[in-house]
Parts: C-alpha cells; sequence; structure tokens
C-alpha cells in the first residue's frame, strides 16, 4: 500500500507540484481556522451554556511544534498555494469545497504510512474551516469520487446522507472539467480499489458535524454508534485521534437529544455504557487522546444528571492521562472542580478551578468556557470566605457575564442578609443555570459571619438585640447561639454575657505580633520557589546542545593552553591576553 | 406464580406492625423478588412487577428506620434508586414515597455528620426537580434543608423548635430527634467553652434545652466543666490560652529559624 501513495498524489497536479509545502500550509491553515470555528462554538455555547471548546484547538494545542517551526516563510507560500488553488476552482465553491476535503487525504494516508498521528491530527484541524460549507450534495461527490461504486462502506456513508442513489460517474467527469485534468478519473479509479480506513472514518466525523450543525440530532447520534461501533471493528492505531473526535460528537447527539440531560430517561444515560468500553479500550490500548476525552465526555455526563456520586467514583477509579493535550486538562479539571465543590472540599475545587481557568486558551473562541470557570470559581473563593479581586469582574469579556456575581460578591463583603437575599431572587434563574445555585445558598452563613465581624470591628459592645435587627435574625436567641458559633470557629474575637445580653470585643491585638505575617510571608516565598522548580523543569533544551557546549569548552581551554604557551615563550603581550577572554 | 405470592406477602406487610414479622415478611418477599429477577430493574421486568418490588423496598426502609437501623436503611435506599430513575412511563410516581425517604436519607446523613454526602445528595434533588422552589416547599424534603441550613448557620434553637414542636413530618423523622438533640447540645457546649467566660446554672439549662438543673449539673461535669457559687465556669479556657501562647513562642522562633534556613539553601541552588 505505501507503493500507491504517490498515485493518489498524482491525482491533482497542483497539489503535487507543491507537495512539500502542501504540509506548511495546513499548519498556518489553523489560525484562520480558529476564526472559522469561532461563529460556530460560540452559538453551541450560548445555546446549551456547556463548555464546548472548539474542537480544532485541543489538537491545534497537541500539535504546537511543526506550527512554530516555520511562521514567516510559510505565510508566503499558504498565499500562493491558495491563489494556485482559488485560480484552479474559482467558477465553483462546490468544487473547492471538495477539492479541500480530498486535500486531506494525503495526510491521513501519510499519517498510516509514516504511522504519525500528527498528521491525522493536521487533518482534523482544517475541518473548521470547511465546516461551513458541508452539504449533502458535497459530501456525496466526495464519496462517489473517492470510493467504487461496489464499495460497502461508500453505500453506508451515502445512505446517511441521504444520497444513496447518487451515481458514482458523473461527478468525476464534472471535476474532470473544472480541474481540466484528463487523468483524475483514471486514477481515482486505482486508488479507490484500497482506500485507507481513515478516510472513510474522516468522512464519517464530516457526515457527523454537517448532522449536528443541521441539528439532525436522532440520524445523528445513530450514524456515530455505528462510527463507534466500526472503529472498533477496524481496531487500527492510526485511528486513535480520529476515534476520540468520533465520540465527542457521539455524545454531544445525546445531550441534545429530546428528553434533555436532567431527565433520567435522557439519551445521555443510554450513552454510558458505550462511552465506558470505550475506555476501557482505549486505556488497554494506550490511546492518550481517546482516554482523555471519554474520561471528560463520562464526567460531563454524569454531572448533567447530577450523579456526583458516581463522578467521583470515576474520577478515584481512573488516571486522567498526563500527556492529555491541554484542552482535555481544562475541561477535566473544570469538571473535578465542579466535583469537589460539591462535596464541600473548597479548598481543592478552588485549586481545580483556578487551574482550569489558567490552562483555558485565551483566544476569544473559548470564552464561554473561561466564563464558567471564572463563575464557579468566584463562588468557591466566596464560600471559603475570600473576597475575589474585583479586577476580575471588569475583564472585557467577563463583564457582563459575571454582572449577578458582581452584585453577589458586594452583599457578601459588606455582610448584608438582605442584599444578599435580593440577589438571590433577582438571578435565581442565571443561578440555576450556571449550575452555581446550591452552592449559593450555602454563602448564606458567609454572610451572617461577615455581618458579625463587621460588628464586632466596629463596636466594643452591642446588644444582641441590635444583632438581631441589623442581620434581621429571626430572634435574639438565634443572634446568641449564632455569635457564640462565630467566636468559637474563629471568626471574632469576642465574648458574651448571657445575663446583660450583649457581645464584648476583645481588643485586638496587633497583627504583627502574631505568627500570622510570618505564614503569609512564608506562602508567598513557597509560591515563587515552586515557580522556579516548574520554569526550571519546563524549560526545553535542544539535542546534542551540551556536546557543542563541552567541544567549545575544550576548544577554549586547549586556546588557553596555546596562550600560556605563547605567553611563556614571550611571544604574546598582555593585552592581547584580556582581548581574548573578553571574546569568549 | 411468584408475582402472586409477592402481592400476598406485600398485603401482609401492609397489616403487620410488629418488627419481627414484617422482618421475616421483608426477607421472603426479596427472594421471591430474586427469582422474578425484579432486585434491579431489568428492561424487561412487568411495570407491576417493578412497583411491587418499589413497595417491598420503601416499607422495608421505613422498617429499618423504626428499627434504628442505619446500615439497612442505607442499603434499601440504593437499591431503591434505580427504580426511581425509571422513566415514568415505566414505572408512575404516583403513590411513591420516595420524597419521604430521600428526605430521611438526608436526615440520615446530617445526623451522621456527612455534609459531603448531604450535599451531593440535594444537587440530585434540584436538578429532580427541575424547576426550583419546589424543593424547599416539599414537606419531607424541607425539613432536612431546613435543619441543616440553620445547623451551619448557629441557630440551634430554630433546630430545637423544629423538633420540639412535632413539626416533623412523619413519625419516622422524629427517630432523629434524640440523635440531633445530643448533636447540637454538644455543639453548644464547646460554643459556651469559648464563648462565655462564666454562666449561671439557671439559664444554662435553656441554653442547653436541658430539663432540670440536675441535668445541667451532671453534663456539666461530664464535660469537666467547675461549678462555683450558682455559675458554671470554663476551666480549660484560659488554660488552654496559656500554654497555647507559650508553645506558640517557642514554636514561632523555632520555625523562623527553619523557614529562612530553607531560604537560604534554596538561593544557594538558583544562584
Amino acid at each position: 500500500m505505501p507503493s500507491k501513495t504517490p498515485h493518489t498524489n498524482g491525482n491533482e497536479p497542483v497539489e503535487n507540484g507543491v507537495n512539500g509545502t502542501k504540509d506548511v500550509e495546513m499548519k498556518d491553515d489553523a489560525p484562520a481556522s480558529l476564526k472559522g470555528g469561532k461563529g460556530k462554538k460560540a452559538k453551541d455555547g450560548e445555546e446549551e451554556m456547556t463548555v464546548v471548546v472548539p474542537p480544532s484547538k485541543g489538537s491545534k494545542l497537541s500539535a504546537p511544534p511543526n506550527k512554530d517551526t516555520d511562521g514567516d516563510v510559510a505565510m508566503d507560500v499558504d498565499e500562493d498555494a491558495n491563489l494556485e488553488d482559488a485560480g484552479a476552482v474559482k467558477i465553483d465553491p462546490v468544487a473547492k469545497a471538495v477539492s479541500d476535503i480530498k486535500g486531506n487525504f494525503p495526510l491521513l494516508e501519510r499519517a498510516v504510512t509514516l504511522f504519525d498521528a500528527r498528521f491525522s491530527l493536521r487533518a482534523l484541524r482544517s475541518i473548521s474551516s470547511i465546516r461551513k460549507r458541508l452539504t449533502p450534495d458535497i459530501l456525496a461527490q466526495v464519496i462517489t469520487e473517492t470510493y467504487p461504486s461496489t464499495s460497502p462502506a461508500a453505500k453506508s456513508l451515502l445512505v446517511a446522507v441521504d444520497r444513496e442513489n447518487a451515481s458514482f460517474t458523473k461527478p468525476t467527469s464534472n471535476e474532470m472539467e473544472v480541474d481540466g485534468e484528463s487523468k483524475a478519473s483514471k486514477t481515482a479509479k486505482k486508488e479507490s480499489k484500497d482506500v485507507i480506513p481513515e478516510i472513510e472514518i474522516f468522512l464519517g466525523i464530516l457526515i457527523q458535524i454537517y448532522y449536528l450543525d443541521n441539528k439532525i440530532n436522532q440520524k445523528g447520534a445513530l450514524f456515530s454508534a455505528h462510527l463507534a461501533e466500526r472503529i472498533h471493528a477496524l481496531n487500527r492505531r492510526t485511528l486513535d485521534s480520529l476515534s476520540a473526535r468520533v465520540y465527542f460528537y457521539y455524545s454531544l447527539f445525546c445531550e441534545q437529544m429530546a428528553p434533555l440531560p436532567p431527565s433520567p430517561s435522557s439519551p445521555v444515560v443510554s450513552i454510558r455504557p458505550a462511552l465506558l468500553s470505550a475506555l476501557r479500550t482505549a486505556v488497554l490500548r494506550k490511546d492518550v487522546d481517546t482516554q482523555s476525552t471519554v474520561i471528560v465526555l463520562l464526567l460531563r455526563n454524569y454531572l448533567s444528571t447530577s450523579h456526583i456520586t458516581q463522578a467521583d467514583l470515576l474520577v478515584s477509579h481512573t488516571k486522567f492521562p498526563e500527556n492529555a493535550s491541554n484542552n482535555q486538562v481544562a475541561r477535566y479539571l473544570y469538571y473535578l472542580g465542579r466535583i469537589r465543590a460539591i462535596q464541600l472540599r473548597y479548598t481543592e475545587a478552588h485549586e481545580h478551578f483556578t487551574a482550569a481557568t489558567r490552562k483555558a486558551p485565551s483566544s476569544p473562541s473559548a470564552a464561554g468556557f473561561a466564563q464558567s470557570a471564572t463563575k464557579l470559581l468566584l463562588v468557591v473563593e466566596l464560600l471559603m470566605g475570600d473576597i475575589p479581586e474585583r479586577a476580575t469582574f471588569r475583564l472585557a469579556s467577563m463583564e457582563r457575564a459575571l454582572q449577578p456575581y458582581l452584585q453577589l460578591v458586594q452583599a457578601v463583603r459588606v455582610g448584608l442578609l438582605g442584599e444578599f437575599e435580593n440577589t438571590i431572587k433577582q438571578h435565581s434563574e442565571t443561578f440555576r443555570r450556571d449550575g452555581t445555585y446550591t452552592l449559593i445558598l450555602r454563602l448564606r452563613q458567609n454572610v451572617i459571619k461577615t455581618g458579625i465581624r463587621m460588628m464586632s470591628l466596629s463596636y466594643s459592645r452591642i446588644s444582641l438585640r441590635d444583632i438581631c435587627i441589623r442581620l434581621k435574625l429571626e430572634s435574639e436567641e438565634s443572634a446568641e447561639y449564632i455569635v457564640a458559633k462565630a467566636i468559637r470557629d474563629g471568626v471574632i474575637e469576642a465574648s458574651l454575657d448571657r445575663e446583660r445580653g450583649f457581645m464584648k470585643s476583645k481588643e485586638v491585638g496587633d497583627v504583627y505580633a502574631t505568627r500570622e505575617p510570618g505564614e503569609a510571608f512564608h506562602d508567598r516565598i513557597r509560591a515563587c520557589l515552586a515557580l522556579h522548580d516548574e520554569s526550571v523543569k519546563a524549560m526545553r533544551f535542544p539535542m546534542n546542545q551540551h556536546r557543542l557546549e563541552l567541544k567549545n569548552a575544550q576548544e577554549a581551554r586547549e586556546r588557553e593552553r596555546e596562550m600560556a604557551k605563547e605567553i611563556q615563550d614571550g611571544d604574546l603581550d598582555e593585552d592581547d591576553l584580556g582581548g581574548e577572554f573578553e571574546g569568549m | 406464580m411468584a408475582e402472586r405470592e409477592l402481592q400476598d406477602i406485600l398485603r401482609k406487610l401492609k397489616s403487620t406492625h410488629s418488627y419481627p414479622d414484617s422482618s421475616s415478611l421483608l426477607s421472603k418477599a426479596k427472594i421471591t423478588l430474586l427469582k422474578l429477577h425484579a432486585l434491579t430493574p431489568q428492561p424487561t421486568t412487568p411495570p407491576q412487577v417493578l412497583l411491587a418490588a418499589r413497595e417491598v423496598f420503601e416499607a422495608g426502609a421505613l422498617l429499618s428506620i423504626r428499627a434504628k437501623d442505619p446500615a439497612a436503611f442505607t442499603r434499601y435506599v440504593h437499591q431503591l434508586t434505580p427504580f426511581y430513575e425509571l422513566p415514568a412511563d415505566k414505572l408512575p410516581a404516583t403513590r411513591s414515597e420516595r420524597n419521604k425517604i430521600t428526605g430521611l436519607y438526608l436526615l440520615l446523613l446530617l445526623t451522621q455528620g456527612d455534609y459531603a454526602g448531604f450535599h451531593t445528595e440535594l444537587e440530585g434533588l434540584e436538578l429532580r426537580e427541575g424547576n426550583g422552589g419546589r424543593v424547599e416547599d416539599d414537606k419531607y424534603l424541607g425539613y432536612p434543608i431546613k435543619l441543616e441550613r440553620w445547623l451551619m448557620e448557629g441557630s440551634y434553637d430554630l433546630v430545637w423548635k423544629a423538633m420540639a414542636s412535632r413539626q416533623v413530618p412523619s413519625e419516622e423523622y422524629g427517630v432523629f430527634s434524640e440523635i440531633l438533640t445530643s448533636q447540637i447540645r454538644n455543639e453548644i457546649a464547646s460554643c459556651s467553652e469559648t464563648a462565655y467566660p462564666s454562666l449561671p446554672i439557671s439559664s444554662t439549662k435553656n441554653l442547653l434545652f436541658l430539663d432540670s438543673e440536675g441535668a445541667v449539673i451532671s453534663f456539666a461535669q461530664s464535660r469537666g466543666w467547675v461549678i462555683k457559687d450558682g455559675r458554671i465556669y470554663f476551666p480549660n479556657q484560659s488554660l488552654k490560652a496559656g500554654v497555647d501562647q507559650e508553645g506558640n513562642q517557642k514554636e514561632l522562633s523555632q520555625l523562623a529559624i527553619e523557614n529562612t534556613l530553607g531560604y537560604a539553601r534554596e538561593l544557594e541552588t538558583i544562584v
């Protein structure tokens, strides 16, 4: 089969000519395709208020090296290639789309022959630029041109796009005219004998995307199930990165189908066994892409029906792959944080959310993810008794989304119970949609504590009745118990007088006499040291560089010896010597 | 045949009130369910069997609460979960004791101090009801939720009132009152130790919801409080503080030295 690859490339002279640069073009497509994905994804994000980060990004981040290597040079080539492309098919956007899709096939083939997942990732990345132009006709044309009429795979794909009677000859001749290339049909036939399954799955993913964009969820889910089965039957390692994508869309379909997630009869529940078995296979095959994707999907799945216990069990029984792509890690941390927040493990939740917001891609296409992670982070911070920084609310991308939370923070900060309850009532819909409602309800006690602290700071002695009125509590007895609890929990330094019914604040001692400043200092130093260690670990050194340095050092030493010898001989004067050393 | 047997047992279950009878009936019912392959709902199980199975488990759950057997109750709750998650067209939710049992389960978690479990369960409820407000308004579910909120705030008097004034939604809830009472009494005691310099015995009686001054005295002795001239003094408070201060001082200097040495070492490796 490897011997066939050149033939495939011979299919289109344009491509063949710039074969070397073709890869480069794909790489540089990424920024453009990102923009393409933005519109789509922003829409998706709004509709379901979820954390769908554009799929193109996951692959982009996981293969960064080839992006960085050739920056500017590639740009020119890219334009050239585009020009040529445009020149060839200016008349027909359909043909352009078709050729774009087909342009990915050599990549997939190379991925198989070289056994290098980067090529399939590159093909996947180009999807978002094709995405907007997908129609059943284009897909059918690609299929008919790629496969021989007898292929069962082509049949099933055609059935999926509702074009089962598309003829297998006409579109080929059509393309011939457009490209002005006579050999097209022949080569097409020649290659069609052994179309690799990767191409079939790739086309399958395109069909999935088409279904998803056009909201044909029922059929999409059915088709995805078949596709997943097919991948399982094919059992090829080169399919790994593609299969991750297939499962991703499969689960998206299920989420959007009729009884929506919170209901227990939603299709989300029925997809679980499929996902779990996919996870098992992925772990056994060390398929990091699928493994990380499926774990995240499962967590999302469990949380959507609020099966928190199951999600927690999943987390404790699986190990998230360390070298998963950055975006999957961010999503994983986000879901983990949500689980921990529900379990009242705020410190851990806070850690996870902080990491998730930092790891979230900063491009505007991922704003939805960043927003919902930040919202949860804010609530968890409040629950821990901290007041979030004002600057968080000023970010342009966050300002509007965080408006209700700003009011909430203000109410908690001053300890006004009435205002706090008003805010909850006013924005309860928003909070519920964000999944923060139950967490926010827990904030009530924090508000009360802050209120008490405020009063203890401002009055040296205050009657319980006044506390009761200020905090709008139900009775004086409640106030007494609440204050007593606050004293025990270390919120305030005070004592109660039961007979006369007042709270007496203790004189606040000098903070600098306690160990607190020392601790704060120590914490910061530790953070700095950890940062330093991490940066050292993250540093990359070019291969064999140290050998070069060793060589240099050796040379220098030799030179030095020579110089010493020369000095001994009296050939060199002192000035020269100094110059030499500086140069080194 | 097994089905009819099951219905029979169910009928008997409802009429008996003695614990040993019911528990033997229950185990019989469970064996019948096992024969019907209905211990967990299968896609093929007919609806009437599902209904019967649910009733058996619900009866078992309530029974184990009355028998003060939390482990058995938890087991029943877990067995019931798959039944409750069935779609309404397979198993209608009417005549189900779902809210009551969930409420009891919440209360159980509360008394065990398992707040994480409590909130996990609560999160599920929020979504189950779909639209808000209803969870808190529900007679059975609202009770534990309110209790938890008051406990966290420290409004122990409200908790006490809720338990004392027969506001409990059903008799099974009363079982927990005793545990909760001793729980909040201990909470209050530990709060008072730090909050008050001293307390008169007469008002401590009200504070701790005890019936007589004699009970106050015995409670005070059990916690090691000193009673002098009709007042309670909390001795370990000042004592603890003193020790703390001294220990602190020593520790602080030691800690500072340790930290500084650490910084120096780190600096050395960096430079």
